[in-house]
């Protein structure tokens, strides 16, 4: 097929793919293999990395990095999709009901998924934990809201430009039902979008929830989310710089496949993206 | 004109809804001090009593409005923890917060447009490329880890800059540039892109056909219509300079908004709370307006 | 035609220069305008004839398209050869062109007036006021009834007519010799065409200029031109004065397309379509290339390209013309 044989020669895509495989693989996989990342052993602290039994060293109190850093993965892997999953839902369905309804139904989604648009992710999420208390659920919480409008308002854009496009407007005058119309005819054309926005809200998700947890509003201890083993760390980047550096990487990388991914789909799906690019080669 | 005054009384309405929602989620939430005020062997009659007194037993509505009395007046209230008045500390905090995040801005188009115009200049070069993929890095680098290494390199190692702290000019740079970073890499991106798609337009060729310089095109023509995406940016940078300056101050010791608030949360300070995150909501919906005005003024089809 | 002409294209080649690939596009193109003329270059899309406009002023997209072959002389000069800065003196100031699609074709962040004053200070030095009543002038002589008003305009204020006058205004205030006009008629209506068209042949009487119109419309080069090119694959296959081409044509591709012309009142009875495909110019045929679709084709046509040759009042493409 076309698609897949660009998609191959996509750099970013290709990349992206193999660094988020392999990121996914030791979440799911790592946790098992590594053994407990819950033992202690106090004499063992702040060893270097490829010590004998500690692949990625220990930190202050003896825990193997590697054993940790797996589970951080897996925990910012679900916070991070199972959030993107539900807002794409929840998001597309709104975006789709607002854009294709309009009238006072829209404006009054729009005027909300506007406002709530309009604030930061992090401050969102610090009045959620203000509200419930910290935890990895004012995290979902806030990540689940705001990506939810971000999405809801780029579905409403892209359905406002389709239904006036001839298919959707033959469909109409075909008599078929509202919900054949949204599902049939408008949900595969905007599906590109959503796909392309959604790879960029994982990586919302992921610096969010890292974030969080490292000014200590997120995950709570003793659950290893990375961003806290960052700012454990941060005390003894004299003695073992490690501790922060090796999660500080891996939220790194793990952040760059999926906006890797993002870009590369972007390219692959968006057609008036590509030729945005190839009008820019004429003068 | 006509939409500008549209948009003002929609953001005033909404302000209003918004606040009265941070006030009762907070107020809710926790927000009885009756707790963190009495001490655990009070009864639930002196309980009852205290929160009597202090008016928390009004319905949620009136609470908001004697709240907002006070807020205008600039009763603000006293920390749980400090049992400073929020008043004395929120002018300093306010004005820290305005020198970190109003330098953040600065930065951030002053190195963000220029960067993304000369990589859509310098197309499929090497110098785009490593524009590029400075921007692709920069918006994957959590903004924490990048503030821990720059405090290693520079503070700690090099003896360069302070690590943080308000000790004058010096002490803005790494938390500013840390604060900067995210958005930089987002502006070249969009400066960029919006540059290449314009620069493709007819009304371009148009230009070259009549005689117009190439720098004239570049930098009046292509530029003017590029600007109208970057302006919506700096309304939503206004959001996330808010939003990361949360992590950041506490990071950096920046004795700021955030830093505070981050900290009342950690330690329930409602008073404390309810004040810093009305406020913050002000600050991003306002940033907001002023973008949505901006894009209005700046956009001919709008603005006639 | 014992004058010398104004502009002339000799040989000129225009092609693509990809990472894999490498062919022309406009072929070994011989053209001359002289003063005070209309010459039409008519062709299906496709065929060059905008590649050919736009390479007179370097305006075709480089890269990855370039010239390959082959001088654009004006006024002595190369154009092919010139400084950027050479070229973009000619820009507006010698030759001037305006495009198929007037509402795209303006810059939508700047007023009419803004713009048109700003193309006279392109190339001359002038005062705010006399650069205004050039510009009203101009927005006068396009046919604009109420140039003050539109002066304050913004693109999006104006209609597609109103637009291409304004691009004709554009062109005219620095008032150059030569007019180059790509496709100005075609997304307009027919009475405003028609209008465009009238303006167009006004300004050739009124100020002497020349204009160089691309066009597929038969009909527009039979109600405005002076001479006709007609262009196919990239190729000049037929060129005259447009009564001669019109009443006697002699390429059978010229043929083809004048019976696929509908005519009022005209004897035939059905439209005739020129049967197949035009070949892409990546793949040409290695002889003629209009002989896969040619009614009257001799053996050589599959073995040889045929050159431009004079035949009467005109020059031909072809081993077996009409005639």
């Amino acid at each position: 097929m076309n698609l897949l044989r660009r998609a191959r020669k996509n750099k970013q895509l290709v990349s992206g793919s193999i660094l988020a495989t392999v990121i996914v693989l030791l979440g799911v996989v790592g946790p098992w293999l590594l053994g407990d990342y819950t033992d202690q052993d106090l004499l063992l602290g702040h060893l270097p990395p490829m010590t004998s039994g500690y692949l990625l060293g220990s930190d202050a109190l003896g825990r193997d990095i590697a054993a940790r850093v797996v589970v951080g993965i897996r925990i910012s892997l679900i916070v991070a999709i199972s959030v993107t999953v539900i807002a794409v839902v929840v998001g597309t369905a709104i975006g789709l009901v607002a854009g294709y309804i309009k009238g006072a139904v829209d404006s009054m989604i729009s005027l909300v998924v506007d406002f709530i648009w309009g604030f930061p992710l992090i401050l969102v999420a610090v009045l959620a934990a203000a509200s419930i208390g910290s935890g990895l659920l004012p995290v979902i919480l806030a990540v689940g809201l705001v990506n939810t409008v971000a999405i809801a308002r780029v579905v409403r854009g892209e359905v406002l430009g389709l239904s006036e496009k001839e298919f959707v407007v033959a469909a109409r005058a075909g008599g078929y039902s509202t919900m054949r119309i949204l599902t049939r005819h408008l949900l595969p054309n905007i599906m590109p979008v959503v796909l392309v926005l959604s790879s960029y809200y994982v990586a919302v998700g992921i610096i969010a929830e890292a974030s969080l947890s490292f000014v200590g509003l997120g995950a709570q201890p003793p659950l290893p989310s990375l961003g806290q083993m960052v700012s454990e760390g941060r005390n003894y980047m004299r003695l073992n710089h490690w501790e922060s550096t090796v999660p500080g990487i891996v939220i790194f990388v793990m952040v760059l496949s999926v906006s890797l991914i993002g870009d590369g789909l972007r390219d692959l799906l968006d057609p008036r993206l590509r030729t945005a690019v190839e009008r820019a080669s004429s003068k | 004109m006509k939409i500008i005054f549209s948009r003002i009384v929609s953001t005033l309405l909404l302000l209003l809804a918004s606040s009265l929602a941070v006030f009762a989620a907070i107020r809710f939430s926790g927000g009885d001090v009756t707790a963190a005020r009495m001490p655990a062997s009070a009864s639930a009659a002196d309980r009852e009593l205290f929160r009597k007194q202090i008016g928390l037993d009004q319905p949620i509505l009136k609470q908001y409005i004697t709240y907002m009395g006070n807020f205008v007046t600039g009763d603000l209230g006293n920390s749980l923890t400090s049992n400073a008045r929020i008043s004395s500390l929120a002018v300093e905090k306010i004005r820290n917060s305005l020198i970190l995040g109003g330098s953040s801005l600065l930065i951030v188009f002053l190195v963000g447009v220029p960067l993304g115009m000369i990589a859509a200049l310098r197309r499929n070069t090497w110098v785009d490329t490593g524009i590029t993929s400075f921007s692709v890095a920069g918006m994957a680098v959590p903004n924490f880890w990048l503030a821990l290494i720059a405090i290693h390199l520079f503070a700690s190692t090099l003896h360069w800059l302070p690590s943080g702290g308000q000790g004058g000019f010096k002490s803005v740079i790494l938390p500013a540039l840390v604060l900067s970073a995210e958005g930089i890499a987002l502006t070249v991106r969009i400066t960029r892109s919006a540059m290449l798609e314009n620069i493709g337009q007819d009304f371009v060729r148009t230009l070259r056909a009549s005689g117009f310089s190439e720098r004239r095109i570049y930098f009046k023509h292509v530029l003017r219509s590029s600007l109208l995406p970057i302006i919506s940016l700096a309304g939503l940078r206004v959001g996330q300079v808010v939003g990361y300056a949360l992590v950041v101050e506490t990071i950096f010791g920046w004795p700021g908004v955030g830093q505070i608030l981050v900290n009342a949360v950690l330690r329930r300070d409602y008073p404390v709370i309810q004040f810093f995150s009305l406020l913050l909501v002000v600050v991003v919906t306002l940033g907001n307006l002023l973008a949505s005005i901006g894009y209005t003024l700046a956009n001919p089809r709008l603005r006639k | 035609m014992s004058q010398t002409p104004l502009l002339e294209l000799r040989d000129l080649s225009v092609g693509l220069k990809g990472d894999r690939v490498e062919y022309d596009i406009v072929r070994n193109i011989n053209l001359s305008i002289y003063q005070n003329e209309i010459l039409a270059i008519v062709g299906e899309s496709g065929c060059g004839k905008s590649l050919t406009a736009l390479s007179i002023l370097g305006l075709h997209a480089s890269p990855p398209l370039r010239i390959t072959s082959g001088s654009i002389t004006y006024d002595g000069r190369d154009l092919t050869k010139v400084s950027p800065e050479e070229l973009r003196k000619v820009r507006g100031a010698e030759i001037a062109m305006i495009f198929q699609d007037p509402m795209s074709a303006l810059d939508p962040m700047f007023t009419v007036g803004t713009l048109l004053t700003s193309a006279i200070r392109a190339h001359k030095k002038v005062t705010d006021s006399a650069a205004e009543k050039i510009a009203h002038e101009c927005l006068a002589d396009a046919g604009i009834e109420d140039p003050r008003r539109r002066f304050g305009e913004f693109p999006f204020q104006l209609s597609g007519g109103v637009s291409q006058r304004v691009m004709i205004a554009l062109a005219l205030v620095n008032n150059p010799k030569i007019l180059i006009a790509d496709e100005p008629t075609t997304a307009l209506d027919v009475t405003v065409q028609a209008q465009i068209l009238e303006r167009l042949k006004d300004l050739k009487n009124e100020r002497g200029m020349s204009i160089m119109l691309i066009t597929h419309n038969l009909g527009v080069v039979a109600s405005v031109a002076d001479r006709m090119a007609v262009m196919y694959t990239g190729e000049i296959v037929e060129i005259g004065s447009v009564q001669n081409v019109f009443s006697v044509p002699q390429h059978p591709y010229t043929t083809g397309l004048l019976g696929a012309v509908p005519r009022l009142g005209s004897n035939s009875v059905a439209l005739v379509p020129i049967i197949g495909r035009v070949p892409l110019p990546d793949n040409l045929p290695k002889g003629c290339t209009f002989a896969d679709r040619c009614g009257r084709v001799v053996p050589e046509c599959g073995v040889n390209r045929p050159e431009l040759v004079s035949r009467g009042a005109a020059e031909v493409r072809c081993f077996n013309p009409f005639r």
